[in-house]
Parts: C-alpha cells; sequence; structure tokens
C-alpha cells in the first residue's frame, strides 16, 4: 500500500449519529423524549472517552504518566484501549514521520465514529522543530481532522487531562449543533512549502535582534555584552583524540598497512583495498566491539572532485578500554567492502549509511534502505540534499 | 406449565441480578484496581464514580458498528450474542436460595459442563470471522486452553458430586447444608478440588494468570480486538458474567451454597459469590500470566493428575465411613 | 574471506537473520504476522514480521525507522550551542545523558575542561537519570509479561510513581519535566538550588526502601521468572560483535562498564561496581538491571555528599547561538548510558565554523534491535514481547 492511495481527508463529513438515534430523531413528536435522551447520550459519551494511544515518542512518555498514579486519567473515566476499534479519542503523541503517516491515517479510519483527535506536543500539532525536515509530517492536521491541540514539548499530563476535558467540552457543544465539524487543514500543507528559510540561516540566528533586545531586562543585557566573545579551540592538540593513539596500533598500522601520516585530530587514513583486513587484526588484537560506521559526503569543490570518507572506530573491552577508529577514502563512484563478515553490528550500521549518505557496501548480504520507506530517493545526509525536500502527499 | 412460568420469572430475575451486579462489578473492579495502583479509580462520573459503567456502556451503544469487509458476517454477528447467552446459560441451575433457581434439573452439574464448554464455540467464531490474525491467534489459544483446563475443571467438579452422591446443584448445597461444606470437610479432596476449580475456572474464563487469549501485550485485544461498540459491550459483559457465574458456582459446590446462620440464604449465597468474585479480581490485578506451554504444563502435569487422585480419595471416602 | 566464515559460525550460532523464508520447510502453513508499528508492546514504532509456525517464531524481520526524523541532518544545520535541546529528544526515557553525550564530544573538540563541580553535577543527574531509565524498563517489561489490564500494570504504575520522585528533582534544576536543556558546552547551565541536595537524598532513600518491594514483585515472583529465564539467550560473543553495550551486554557475562572502563564525568572519582549476570536470558538483563539501580542510587548517593564546590560552568553559559566556532578536527566522545554506549562522533569544519560538519550520533538501542534476527527465531510470540522487553530498546535514539 503506498501512501497515494489514501483519501486524504473525507471532506464535508458530517457529525457521526448512530442510526437508531437518527431514526429516533425523525419521528414527530417525540422531542419530548428526545430531549432527555439526547441528554443522557451526551453525558454518556462525554464520560467514557476511552483513549487510542498514537504514542510514537517523547509525548507517549508523558501519555503513559498521565494514566498513572499521579494525574490518573481512570478518575475521569479515560482508559487505554489498545486497538483502534475500540478506542474513541486518538491521542496523538508524538512526532509522525512520513513513513508512519499513513499507518496513522489508516489507524484514524478503523477507529468507528463517534471519534475524536487530539494533537498532544508540538510534533503532532506542527512538526516541532523537525517541521522543516525531509521525514516529518509538519503535523497531524495536515492529513486528519484534529479537535483539541495541547501544546508542549512534551505537555504535563496535567496538561493532557486539560485538554481531554476541554474535549468534553467541545463534545457537548457540538450535541448542541454549536460546532459541527472538527477542525482540519489540508490547506497547511501548502502553507509549509514556500517559506522563509529558517535552517542554519546565521542571519536569523544571530542572537537576539534588536528589538528583542529591547525587551530583555538588564541583567540579560550585561549578560550579553560580557559574553560577545566567540569561543573557539585551545591551542593545544584535541585531547585524546579518536585517532589511534596507541604506539602498537600506530605500529601495526605503519608495517602492515602502510599508513604514513598519523594525524593529531583524526583517525589515520587507511586504503580501500586493506581496511576489512585491518577489521579482522584489530579484532583478533581484542578490539571486539563495534562502535561506528559513518560516512561522510564531500561535494565537489573548485579544485577537488566529489567524493566520501568511510570513519570505523571499535573498542577493546574490559579495564582500560581504548577506541580505534580508522577512515576511508572513497571516490563518488567507488564502493568499499562491508565488514559484516568481520562484525555482525556492522549489517545496520552500514545499512543506515547507504540510505542516509548513499555509499554502496561491496559484499553486504542485504543491503536496502532501512530508516526511510522504500520508495525514498535520494540520500539526505548528502550534502547536496536540501533538508527540507518535500515529500508529498504527507509533506 | 407451572414449572415453566417459575422458571421464566425467576430466569429473568436472575439475568437482571446478574447483569446489574456487573455493572457495580465493573465499577468496584476499576476501584479495586485503582487502590491496588495507589490512583483513585473514577471518581467524577456520578458519586464516587458509581455512574462509570453506565456511562461507558451509554458511549459503547453509541458507537458504529464496524464489520471487517473480509469478515465472516454470520459468525461475526453471532459471536457475541453466543458468548452472553452461554455464561448467562450456566446461571439457570445455580441455586440463589432454596427457592431461586430458575431450573432445578437433575443433571445441573451436566449442564453447567456442558454450557460452560460451549464458552469456546463463541470464542472460535469471533476469532475466525473477524479475519484478523491477533483475533485468530488468540481464538486459538483460547480453544487449547479452555480444552486442556475442562479436564481438570470437570474433575474438580466431580468431587462434591461424588461427595453428595448427586447432580443436581440444589441436590449438592441442600446436602452440604444437612451435613457440613466440602471446602471444610472432608478437607483432603474437599479444599484441594476448590483450588483446582478455582484455577480452572480462572482460565475457563481468561483471567490472568491464564489470561494469554487477550493478552493485550501479545494480541492487541485477542478475539475482540475487531469488535466495536454494541458487539464488544456483549463481549465485555459475558466475560464478567463468566466470571461472577463462575464464583456463584464455586460457593454452591464448595461452600455450601446458601447455608448459613442468622440471615436468609440469598444473603449468605450472594455474600459468597461476591467473596469469590473479588478473590478473583485480586488475583487479576496482583499477577503476571504465564506462557501457553506453561499453561499446559501446570494442566496436565500438576492439576490433572492431583484432580483424578482427588476423585479416586472422595469415591474412597464415600466407600469406606464417610460421613455418608 | 575463510576467516569470515570462520568467525561466522564461531559466534552466530546457527540462526541466519537474513534467512529466505522460502527455505524453511514448514508442515503447515506459515502465517506472516505485522507486529508492529502501532502495536502495545512494541515500546514506541518499532515493527517487526514474525512468520509463524503454530506460534513458534521461524523467521523475525526487524524494521525501524518509523521514528526517522533526521536529526543528524538537523545538527549539521544548527549551531553547536542550539544542539543541546535536540538531541534530548533521541532517547527520551534517558534526556540528561543524550545531552552529555553530545557536550562531551564538543568539549573534547574544543578542548576544555568542566569544572569539577560540574562533573560531579553531571555524575549525579547521570545516575539518577539511569534510575528512572530503568524503573521506566521495569514498568514496560511488566506491562509486556502482565498485561495492561492486571497485574503487570500495578508493577507500572508502582514504577512511574518513583520515576516521578525524580523527575521532580529535575524539574527543580532545569524547569522541565524532561527534555532539561541543562547541559551546555564546558559545563552546565544550572546551578542546584538550595536544599536540593536534602531532597534528593530523602527521594534516594525512598526509592531504595520501595526497590525491594518491586523486587520481590518481579524477581520474586514464580511467573515473572519463568517467563524470562532461557529465553532470548544472547552469547556473548555475539552481543560483542553486534556492538552491542550496556545492561544487555553485562547480562551475558561481559565485564565492561565506560564509568569504570573509560571513565568521564567525576567516575575516576568514584568506586563503581559493574553488575554483570551470566546467563544471557531476559532474567540476567533484568537482574542485572535492579543491581544497576541499586549501584546508581549509591553512586549518586556519594556523589551528591561529596560536591565540591565551585563554578558550574568553565565560561559564561553560552547564549549565542553562533558562539563556539570550529575549523577542523573529529572527536569521538561516549558515555554509559542506561542503555549502553552512547557517544556523539563529530566532525568539524566545512563553510560554517558555527556548526559541525557531520554528526552521528552511536546509538545503543541499535545495536540491541540487531540482534532480534538471532534471538528471537525458535521462541513464541509471548517469549517476543519478553526478549523485545528485555533489550528495552527507545525508538528516537534508533531511528533519531
Ligand atoms: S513535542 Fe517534544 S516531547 Fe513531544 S514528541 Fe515532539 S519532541 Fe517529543
Amino acid at each position: 500500500m503506498t501512501a497515494r492511495h489514501l483519501p486524504l481527508v473525507d471532506e464535508g463529513a458530517l457529525p457521526y449519529e448512530h442510526p437508531l438515534y437518527e431514526t429516533l430523531l425523525s419521528i414527530p413528536g417525540l422531542s419530548v423524549v428526545t430531549a432527555p435522551l439526547d441528554a443522557l447520550l451526551t453525558w454518556g459519551t462525554k464520560n467514557a472517552l476511552w483513549v487510542f494511544p498514537m504514542a510514537t515518542s517523547c509525548c507517549g512518555i508523558e501519555l503513559m504518566a498521565a494514566a498513572a498514579s499521579r494525574v490518573d486519567l481512570d478518575r475521569m473515566g479515560t482508559i487505554i484501549r489498545a486497538t483502534p476499534r475500540q478506542g474513541d479519542v486518538m491521542v496523538v503523541a508524538g512526532t509522525i514521520t512520513v513513513k508512519m503517516a499513513p499507518r496513522v491515517k489508516l489507524l484514524w479510519d478503523q477507529m468507528p465514529e463517534p471519534k475524536w483527535c487530539i494533537a498532544m506536543g508540538s510534533c503532532a500539532i506542527s512538526g516541532d522543530f523537525y517541521r522543516d525536515l525531509y521525514p516529518v509530517v509538519p503535523g497531524v492536521d495536515t492529513f486528519m481532522p484534529v479537535d483539541v491541540y495541547i501544546p508542549g514539548c512534551p505537555p504535563n499530563p496535567e496538561a493532557l487531562m486539560h485538554g481531554l476535558l476541554r474535549l468534553q467540552e467541545k463534545i457537548g457543544l457540538r450535541r448542541e449543533g454549536k460546532l459541527t465539524q472538527a477542525e482540519y487543514r489540508p490547506g497547511l500543507l501548502d502553507l509549509t512549502k514556500p517559506r522563509v528559510g529558517r535552517l542554519g540561516d546565521v542571519t536569523r540566528d544571530a542572537g537576539l535582534s534588536d528589538a528583542q533586545l529591547e525587551d530583555v531586562s538588564d541583567m540579560t543585557r550585561r549578560d550579553l555584552a560580557e559574553e560577545s566573545s566567540e569561543i573557539v579551540p585551545r591551542a593545544e592538540p584535541v585531547r585524546e583524540a579518536i585517532a589511534s593513539s596507541s604506539q602498537e596500533i600506530e605500529a601495526l598500522l605503519r608495517d602492515d598497512f602502510g599508513v604514513t601520516e598519523f594525524p593529531k585530530d583524526a583517525a589515520p587514513l587507511v586504503s580501500r583495498g586493506d581496511h576489512r583486513r585491518l577489521a579482522h587484526r584489530l579484532r583478533a588484537l581484542g578490539y571486539a566491539q563495534l562502535i561506528y560506521v559513518v560516512a561522510t559526503h564531500f561535494p565537489a569543490k573548485k579544485t577537488d572532485p566529489e567524493r566520501f570518507e568511510v570513519a570505523y572506530a571499535l573498542r577493546s573491552i574490559g579495564r582500560k578500554s581504548t577506541v580505534v577508529a580508522w577512515r576511508v577514502a572513497l571516490a563518488a563512484d567507488e564502493t568499499i567492502a562491508s565488514i559484516v563478515g568481520v562484525f555482525a553490528g556492522a549489517d545496520w550500521q552500514e545499512r543506515e549509511q547507504f540510505d542516509l549518505v548513499g555509499v554502496r557496501f561491496e559484499g553486504h548480504p542485504d543491503l536496502r534502505r532501512i530508516l526511510l520507506p522504500a520508495d525514498w530517493s535520494g540520500h539526505p545526509l548528502r550534502k547536496d540534499y536540501a533538508a527540507d525536500t518535500a515529500h508529498p502527499p504527507w509533506r | 406449565m407451572n414449572e415453566l412460568v417459575h422458571g421464566a420469572l425467576y430466569g429473568t430475575l436472575i439475568a437482571t441480578a446478574i447483569l446489574s451486579t456487573i455493572a457495580m462489578g465493573i465499577w468496584f473492579e476499576r476501584k479495586f484496581a485503582g487502590r491496588m495502583q495507589q490512583r483513585l479509580g473514577p471518581t467524577i462520573v456520578g458519586p464516587a464514580g458509581l455512574l462509570q459503567p453506565f456511562a461507558d456502556i451509554i458511549k459503547l451503544l453509541q458507537k458504529e458498528d464496524i464489520v471487517p469487509r473480509d469478515a465472516d458476517r454470520g459468525l461475526f454477528d453471532l459471536a457475541p450474542i453466543l458468548a452472553v447467552v452461554c455464561s448467562l446459560g450456566v446461571a439457570a441451575v445455580i441455586p440463589f436460595s432454596p427457592s431461586i433457581i430458575a431450573s432445578d434439573l437433575d443433571v445441573g452439574v451436566l449442564w453447567v459442563l456442558g454450557i460452560g464448554g460451549l464458552m469456546v464455540i463463541p470464542t472460535f467464531a469471533a476469532g475466525w470471522g473477524s479475519n484478523n490474525k491477533f483475533a485468530l491467534l488468540g481464538a486459538m489459544r483460547a480453544i487449547a486452553q479452555s480444552v486442556s483446563y475442562g479436564v481438570p475443571l470437570v474433575l474438580a467438579v466431580l468431587v462434591p458430586v461424588v461427595l453428595s452422591g448427586s447432580l443436581s446443584i440444589s441436590g449438592i448445597v441442600a446436602w452440604q447444608a444437612q451435613h457440613h461444606w466440602f471446602a471444610v470437610w472432608p478437607i483432603v479432596p474437599g479444599l484441594p478440588a476448590f483450588v483446582i476449580f478455582f484455577l480452572a475456572m480462572l482460565a475457563e474464563s481468561n483471567r490472568i494468570p491464564f489470561d494469554i487469549p487477550e493478552a493485550e501485550s501479545e494480541l492487541v485485544a485477542g478475539i475482540t480486538t475487531e469488535y466495536t461498540g454494541a458487539k464488544f459491550t456483549l463481549f465485555y459483559m459475558a466475560e464478567y458474567v463468566h466470571t461472577l457465574v463462575g464464583s456463584a458456582l464455586g460457593a454452591a459446590l464448595f461452600f455450601g451454597g446458601w447455608d448459613g446462620p442468622f440471615a436468609p440464604g440469598l444473603h449468605w449465597m450472594v455474600l459468597k459469590t461476591l467473596t469469590l468474585f473479588v478473590l478473583i479480581y485480586w488475583v487479576r490485578w496482583s499477577l503476571l500470566r504465564f506462557r501457553a506451554d506453561q499453561l499446559m504444563r501446570l494442566c496436565w502435569t500438576w492439576l490433572t493428575p492431583i484432580g483424578v487422585a482427588l476423585l479416586l480419595v472422595s469415591a474412597a471416602w464415600v466407600t469406606f465411613g464417610g460421613t455418608n | 574471506m575463510e576467516i569470515t566464515v570462520e568467525v561466522q559460525s564461531a559466534t552466530r550460532g546457527s540462526v541466519d537473520p537474513h534467512l529466505s523464508i522460502h527455505a524453511y520447510e514448514a508442515e503447515g502453513d506459515l502465517m506472516l504476522l505485522h507486529f508492529g508499528p502501532q502495536h502495545p508492546s512494541t515500546h514506541g514504532v518499532f515493527r517487526m514480521d514474525l512468520h509463524l509456525d503454530g506460534e513458534t517464531i521461524v523467521k523475525a524481520t526487524p524494521y525501524i525507522g518509523y521514528l526517522h526524523r533526521g536529526v543528524e541532518k538537523l545538527c549539521e544545520k544548527l549551531t553547536y550551542v542550539q544542539q543541546t535541546p535536540i538531541v534530548d529528544k533521541n532517547d527520551y526515557v534517558a534526556p540528561m545523558t543524550n545531552e552529555q553525550a553530545l557536550n562531551m564530544a564538543f568539549e573534547k573538540l574544543l578542548n576544555i575542561e568542566v569544572p569539577r563541580r560540574a562533573r560531579y553535577l553531571r555524575t549525579i543527574f547521570a545516575e539518577l537519570q539511569r534510575v528512572a531509565s530503568h524503573l521506566v524498563w521495569l514498568a514496560a517489561q511488566s506491562i509486556d509479561l502482565g498485561g495492561a489490564l492486571g497485574g503487570g500494570s500495578t508493577l507500572f504504575l508502582h514504577c512511574l510513581r518513583e520515576r516521578e520522585l525524580i523527575m521532580d528533582l529535575f524539574e527543580e534544576v532545569s524547569g522541565a519535566r524532561f527534555h532539561y536543556n541543562t547541559h551546555t558546552i564546558g559545563g552546565n547551565r544550572h546551578d542546584l538550588p538550595d536544599g536540593w541536595s536534602k531532597r534528593a537524598q530523602a527521594a534516594i532513600s525512598q526509592i531504595e526502601s520501595r526497590l525491594s518491594e518491586y523486587e520481590d514483585l518481579s524477581l520474586g515472583n514464580q511467573i515473572f521468572v519463568d517467563r524470562m529465564k532461557g529465553v532470548g539467550v544472547l552469547s556473548a560473543a555475539l552481543a560483542l560483535e553486534l556492538g552491542i553495550s550496556g545492561p544487555v551486554l553485562r547480562g551475558s557475562g561481559v565485564d565492561h562498564d565506560l564509568r569504570r572502563d573509560a571513565p568521564y564525568h567525576a567516575y575516576d572519582e568514584l568506586e563503581v561496581q559493574v553488575a554483570v549476570e551470566q546467563g544471557g536470558d531476559c532474567l540476567a538483563r533484568a537482574k542485572v538491571r535492579f543491581r544497576e539501580i541499586r549501584e546508581s542510587l549509591r553512586l549518586a548517593r556519594v556523589a551528591i555528599d561529596g560536591i565540591p564546590e565551585g563554578p558550574i560552568c568553565s565560561f559564561k553559559p553560552t547564549r549565542q547561538p553562533t558562539q563556539v566556532k570550529l575549523t577542523g578536527g573529529q572527536a569521538y566522545a561516549a558515555l554509559e548510558s542506561p542503555r549502553g554506549e552512547l557517544g556523539t562522533f563529530v566532525i568539524a569544519g566545512g563553510d560554517t565554523p558555527t556548526s559541525p560538519y557531520r554528526l552521528k550520533i552511536r546509538a545503543p538501542s541499535l545495536h540491541a534491535l540487531a540482534a532480534i534476527p538471532y534471538i528471537v527465531p525458535g521462541a513464541n510470540v509471548s517469549d517476543a514481547v519478553a526478549i523485545l522487553g528485555s533489550l528495552d530498546p527507545i525508538m528516537g535514539e534508533v531511528d533519531r
């Protein structure tokens, strides 16, 4: 199922009424009976809001905390049900990504009417500071209706309870015919496209503007004045750099792998053909734990062609644990030997680097995308990939 | 004819009583769980949250009724109704006082075991009919479980039958009223038989620690995963009815039913039933759940052999100088 | 190439994570169960596809990325100073250690000393955070074993109650319940308020006294032990090869803890007792975590008592986002987070001296999850839930 096949918003939906109730309403002269009945039904609906938790990240922890002893949502009859079929309120707690959004929409569609949605936390409301990033949906109200917004990062459990109380009010009002529609704003999706540059815009980031400075207290202004100096690294080389500092390793690299340069602030460069052998040797020497595989993209500059650099690090186990690291330089079209055969942990690490940077690992048994959806195009951690690349229809 | 009227009248009365007890039972359980978990439980809806179950039910009845597209419509619709019918059906032969009984069958014990055993059918119908893998897994587990635990259950129930020499539940209770409660004397087949009965009953009604068919943490909501609104309400109620009726059965078979001093029989029966009911929730909110194979091992390596032994002991008791 | 084969068969056992399901010969039909991404016990948005033969799992295929938020790209765009609150959200059960790992890497790049008082503060926060995080683990694990509508939730809610005590302490310091943003390059932003130490000691005593109750409820509970024992056995060799660290590694019998083996903060002044359990099953991991809670409480207590006077930051807390400038260099700094080795690898330089060229967060949960295809097959669905719980993954840091 691809995201594209899902209808985004059911336009013009009226508030749901149970067929039995509708039949009752249609009988003339029954209003004497239906008025108290109506009140009773509304009362029932308002006071038994079962939550279907769409808890994806941090806000979900606060959702949990809200069900716990201190706030105890059960006081107002709210319990958490794990199946969408028995939920009344979907609480979207957490960042919704492009990969997750189709599932959220699907689960929302699986919930029975009447249903409501609470967007808990800035991520669910607008995407928070991830808003401008390629994998994040800028707010759930871009693809489904939201009834109550609870701001915060994360909102306190008390705030969630307040949100539920507001939802109760809203349900009452809607039954009285005052509010007929949930607020959904598919138009917001357009708003997120043409926008002022935010990320990395140094002019915007450079402290407070003059107007803002007018407002801040003397105290703050004094602090700012004192701190205008820049913090730059001290002259000495980086303490205990990731360079392979031990004599033994240096000798090994020099003698067996032909490494001549040992930079002070970076790991030594090992040739592409040697690096798998090096991994083997280091493993035999007791560097048993794979720490990281990091690929970096260096786009073409005036003089240099496009290139990649892959950094590896291993750690020795036990007392006095040390890290040994090395780098491999690659031209744009070169591949690098996978070390999955040596370290099983490299499996996911290399897949991740392939996914995000686009470096191909020769001999990897299962080189597929891992973090992004399979149909994604491009490699986001390349320098020429715009952070805010759109991915319709979700962002 | 007279019997029919009697049956209809008391049957309706008992069913109504059970169903309204259920509402209070739900409230009580939530309060009770709240206390065990250092929170308050429902407080806002009605005094002390008493109206909470009613709000729940009113809300559930208003929900949209969803039938999954690929579900087996007939089975899917039938399952919740069957579930309530089966669990209420057991109550028909349980004497709530010397006279309050819907139908005093001579083979009441057989009826209980038969109808109780039928609970498998709605469970499987729901699991199969909703075309959901979690529900299907839940149904599979439920069947394995209730078929296995049917054996110790029968064995445990046979102990009072053998001891009293009657297959009618009111007969067993009357015998206990004349002589002594089986849970008290003879203590050896009696009390252990009750323990086995209690465990098997927990398993039959899918209560923790035997609730693996609806294990929410694995199977989302087990067989009820696809059920919404009214149909879910039926399942929800059937579950409580099953537990309540099971408690009543335990009280009747092992604790002398309506027998007790000072107060009328009905009061004693209700008191004993509710005590067992609370016990079940106490267990539920304090224990974790077994895994399917551990559950089976418990059944076949412990409960069943002990049950057989107890049955033999009670037969010996009756043959060689028991109280009869 | 021959060596490779040897390595594989020695440590990885007979389970092939890339097993083609067609190669498996089942007696009946296999059932494919999509477990997650929205499921009550997948700890967030993790998904695994389970091939079931009856109830036995034949193959488990994990899928991650449902919470990939592009943090590393964001960090390349933001300045060094702006990143602390961003990484808070990665491991959202232990935000304190996230901030520390990030700032430690920057401090290494800048070659800045952190004042002794700040190092003590960091130690205290890290240890309390470890307690809070392990409490959440116990809560989640018991929900996995006991269900949200039963005994599991009783233990769950009790654990969360104790966690609130720690959250209150942190809130007093930083003003936030979580996502504290209290660390900065070169030290801390917020000093302890008056009387905090006393309240912290009181909270620690309270948690300590209640911990034995939890131990009784879980490790003293036969059902809990039966469900965890012998389930999800992870050998030490495989764990190391997968890059697993933290309690999961120590549960497999490897005596390794960065707090003792590569000390940072004030750990070189404190004696850290490393909890190691043999067995490698879920029960061993649970025992390790229980012992770690006790040890962390002890360490926090000692650190609070021994906290020195002095500045909490080596310069005035930064207020301007562009204040830190770096032209080059690479650094990797790691600490022992509640889940294992949490590290940050930074490459400075590029066109903007105020922001890193490339930043990579080494997330322990990612490596722990990689064990799933190896240890889940052969178990049944209930075990899969227990195993997942005992690995204690946090999807925020897995996906970043
Ligand atoms: S709003 Fe904040 S706390 Fe909530 S999910 Fe987003 S980042 Fe996490």
